[in-house]
C-alpha cells in the first residue's frame, strides 16, 4: 500500500518536493504511475522539524567547538596574556616566531616521533597478535580480553602504572639489580631514553585497540580465498602476502589513522610520566606545550598560534593518509 | 592449518607466553593494592600472603575525602553527559541521516572534521565560553563542554545505523498520527539500541578517564574528578606506592565493572564499521 497523501501535524499538506524523484525512493516501493501528482512523506519537512531535532546538537557543537576554533584563530594573531593586558594586534608574527622557537620545534619533533613509534609498534604489534589469537577457543578469548584492559584504562592510570615499573628504583631496576646489572638504565630519567619510554607506554596502551580491529578484519576474510591459494600451491607466507595482507587493508586504514590521531592527543602520559623532562622539554609534546603556554605561561595568543598550527599539521597528516591508505585500499 | 597436530602446542603456548607478558604491569597493581608497604618493597612480584585491606582502607577513610568527592563528580558527569549526548545526537544523527539536502551533507563533513581536533587547541576558548555563560568550573560546565566535543562521534554512529531502519516504520507512526517527535523516541529509537549500546559505552569509558578537561575546567576550586584525584594523590606521596595502586585500583572498578557488563557490545560497536570499511 503506497501513501498518497500526508499532512503534516499542524494540518498543512505536505508539498510534493523538485528533489523526491524516484532514484531517493528506496529500491523495493515500486513507483506506480499515477494521474495525481505523487506526494511521498517526507520525514525531515520543515523548519520545525530541524528546530527540534538538528538545533540542539548543532548548537552544542558550534558554542563549545567550532567558535573555540575560531576564537584560538583570532588569538593566534594577538599577544593575548589575561596578566598582562592591554591584548595587542600583532598579526602573523606569532605564526612566524614558532619556526624560530626552538621549544616548538623540540615538541613537534617529539610528536612526530612518539606518532611514528606509536603506529608502528601498534600496528606491527597488534597484527602479530591477531594472527596469533586468530582462532577458536576459551584461551584465545581469554587472551583478547587480557589485550583490551588496558583500552579500557585511563592513560593517567595507565601512566602510574608504568611509572612504578619504570623510575629509576622502580620494580624494573630492582629486578635488573637482582640479575646483576651494576648500573641499570634510567628508563625515565635518562633524557636519551625518556622519549621512547612515554612511546613505549602509549604504544602497550592502545595496542589491544589494534588487536581488535585486524582480529574483526581476519575473520572477514573468506575462508575459500585461503583454501583457493593453498591449492595453487602458496605456502604460509606466500598466503599472507597474497590474501591476508590485500584484505585486511581497511583495518590498516583504520589503526594508522586512529594512532596517528592518537599520537597528535598525547598530553595525560608526558604529564604523569615526564612533566615535559628530563631536561628542557626533552618530551614535550605539542599539546603539552600549548597546555604549558597558555595555562602555566598565561601567553594564550602565542599558545594559539601553536595550536592553529597543529591544527593544521593534524588535518593535513590525517587527509593525506586517509587519501593514501585508501588509494591502496582500492587497487588491493 | 595445522597438519597432523605435531606442532599444535605452539600456538597456544605463544599465546598464553605474550598474554602474561603483556599482562604484568596490571598484575603488578593488583597483588600490591593488597600488601603493605615493606611488602611491596622486598616482594613487589609476589602473591599478597595473607592480603590486607589497609592500603583501600586508607583511601575510603581519608580525611580530604578526595575519593569519595571524586567518584561522586566522576558518576554525575559520566552519567549526564551520556544522556544528553545519546538524546542529542541520536536526533541529529537520524535527521542528518533522513535528509537529502546539500546543507545536510555540509554539516555531517563539519561534524567529521571535529572528530580530529585535538582538545588541547580549543581548551582556552572553552574554558572562556564557559565563563561566559557563568559555568567554569562547575560539573554543568564540563559536561557542556563534553556535549559540544563528543556530539560528533555520536552522530556519526546513528547516521550509519539510522540507513539499515526502514523507512516505512516512521511512515507507519506517521499514519497513525504520531508527531514527528513521537515516531522518533517512540519508533526510530528503541530500534537503533545497538548503536546506542556503543555509543554509551565509548562515551562513558572516555569522559570516566579524561584527565585533562576536569583538571582545567573544574579547576582546584570545584574539586576532582577520579582520574584528577589519582594524580593529586601521586604528587603527595610519591613512594607510598600501596595507596596510590589501590587509589587506582577503587577509581578503575567502576568502569571495569561497566566495560565487563557490555564487552560483547563493545567490541561490536568497535568492529561495526571496520570490516566494512
Amino acid at each position: 500500500m503506497r501513501i498518497r497523501t500526508l499532512t503534516r501535524p499542524d494540518g498543512s499538506a505536505a508539498a510534493p518536493e523538485a528533489k523526491d524523484t524516484a532514484a531517493v525512493r528506496p529500491q523495493h516501493t515500486p513507483a506506480r504511475r499515477s494521474s495525481r501528482p505523487s506526494r511521498r512523506f517526507r520525514p525531515n519537512g520543515g523548519p520545525g522539524r530541524f528546530a527540534l531535532f538538528a538545533a540542539p546538537g548543532l548548537l552544542a557543537y558550534l558554542a563549545l567547538v567550532l567558535v573555540p576554533i575560531g576564537m584560538t584563530a583570532g588569538y593566534s594573531l594577538t599577544n593575548k596574556n589575561p596578566f598582562n593586558p592591554p591584548t595587542r594586534w600583532v598579526g602573523l608574527s606569532n605564526l612566524t616566531s614558532l619556526f624560530s622557537d626552538d621549544d616548538f620545534l623540540k615538541a613537534l619533533q617529539n610528536t612526530v616521533v612518539i606518532t611514528v613509534i606509536v603506529t608502528l609498534v601498534t600496528n606491527a604489534g597488534g597484527l602479530a597478535i591477531a594472527l596469533l589469537l586468530d582462532r577458536r577457543g576459551w584461551l584465545y578469548n581469554a587472551l583478547r580480553s587480557v589485550f583490551f584492559v588496558p583500552v579500557v584504562l585511563s592513560a593517567v592510570v595507565v601512566s602510574v602504572i608504568w611509572q612504578a615499573i619504570l623510575v629509576d628504583d622502580g620494580l624494573l631496576n630492582s629486578m635488573l639489580r637482582q640479575l646483576g646489572v651494576s648500573h641499570p638504565p634510567g628508563w625515565l630519567s635518562d633524557p636519551s631514553l625518556a622519549l621512547y619510554t612515554v612511546s613505549w607506554v602509549i604504544a602497550w596502551q592502545g595496542l589491544g585497540f589494534c588487536v581488535v580491529i585486524y582480529l574483526a578484519g581476519l575473520q572477514g576474510i573468506p575462508q575459500e580465498l585461503h583454501e583457493a591459494a593453498a591449492i595453487d600451491g602458496c605456502g604460509p607466507l606466500m598466503r599472507f602476502r597474497h590474501v591476508t595482507w590485500p584484505m585486511l587493508a581497511p583495518a590498516v586504514t583504520i589503526n594508522t589513522v586512529m594512532s596517528l590521531i592518537g599520537g597528535f592527543k598525547a598530553y595525560d602520559q608526558i604529564q604523569v610520566l615526564t612533566n615535559g623532562g628530563p631536561g628542557p622539554g626533552t618530551t614535550s609534546t605539542l599539546a603539552f606545550q600549548v597546555i604549558q603556554t597558555a595555562f602555566n605561561g598565561n601567553h594564550v595568543g602565542y599558545a594559539s598560534a601553536m595550536a592553529v598550527a597543529m591544527l593544521i599539521l593534524v588535518a593535513t597528516v590525517s587527509v593525506i593518509a586517509l587519501g593514501w591508505l585508501q588509494k591502496r585500499e582500492v587497487s588491493a | 592449518m595445522n597438519r597432523g597436530g605435531t606442532r599444535a602446542w605452539i600456538r597456544p603456548v605463544v599465546a598464553l607466553l605474550a598474554g602474561l607478558l603483556f599482562f604484568l604491569p596490571i598484575y603488578l597493581v593488583l597483588v600490591n593494592v593488597f600488601k603493605d608497604g615493606s611488602a611491596i618493597v622486598s616482594n613487589p612480584v609476589g602473591l599478597p600472603v595473607p592480603p590486607t585491606l589497609d592500603n583501600i582502607q586508607s583511601v575510603l577513610s581519608r580525611p580530604d575525602h578526595l575519593f569519595w568527592y571524586g567518584l561522586v563528580n566522576s558518576t554525575e558527569v559520566t552519567v549526564i553527559s551520556i544522556l544528553v549526548i545519546t538524546a542529542i545526537s541520536a536526533m541529529l544523527g537520524h535527521y542528518l541521516a533522513r535528509s537529502t539536502g546539500v546543507l545536510s551533507k555540509v554539516i555531517m563533513v563539519v561534524l567529521l572534521c571535529g572528530l580530529m581536533v585535538p582538545p588541547a587547541v580549543i581548551l582556552t576558548p572553552i574554558t572562556e565560553v564557559l565563563r561566559t555563560l557563568g559555568l567554569m568550573s562547575s560539573v554543568p560546565g564540563l559536561v557542556l563542554a563534553y556535549v559540544g566535543y563528543y556530539m560528533p562521534f555520536g552522530v556519526f554512529v546513528f547516521a550509519g545505523f539510522a540507513k539499515t531502519i526502514p523507512r516505512e516504520l516512521e511512515e507507519a507512526a506517521a499514519i497513525d498520527g504520531a508527531g514527528a517527535f513521537r515516531a522518533f523516541w517512540q519508533v526510530v529509537f528503541p530500534l537503533m539500541r545497538p548503536a546506542s549500546a556503543s555509543v554509551v559505552i565509548f562515551l562513558g569509558v572516555w569522559i570516566w578517564n579524561d584527565f585533562l578537561n576536569p583538571l582545567i575546567v573544574l579547576g582546584p576550586a570545584a574539586g576532582t574528578t577520579v582520574t584528577v584525584g589519582i594524580y593529586r594523590a601521586i604528587g603527595e606521596h610519591q613512594a607510598d606506592f600501596g595507596s596510590v595502586f589501590a587509589f587506582m585500583f577503587l577509581a578503575t572498578l567502576p568502569i571495569l565493572v561497566f566495560y565487563l557488563a557490555f564487552q560483547k557490545q563493545f567490541v561490536k560497536g568497535l568492529t561495526g564499521g571496520a570490516t566494512k570499511g
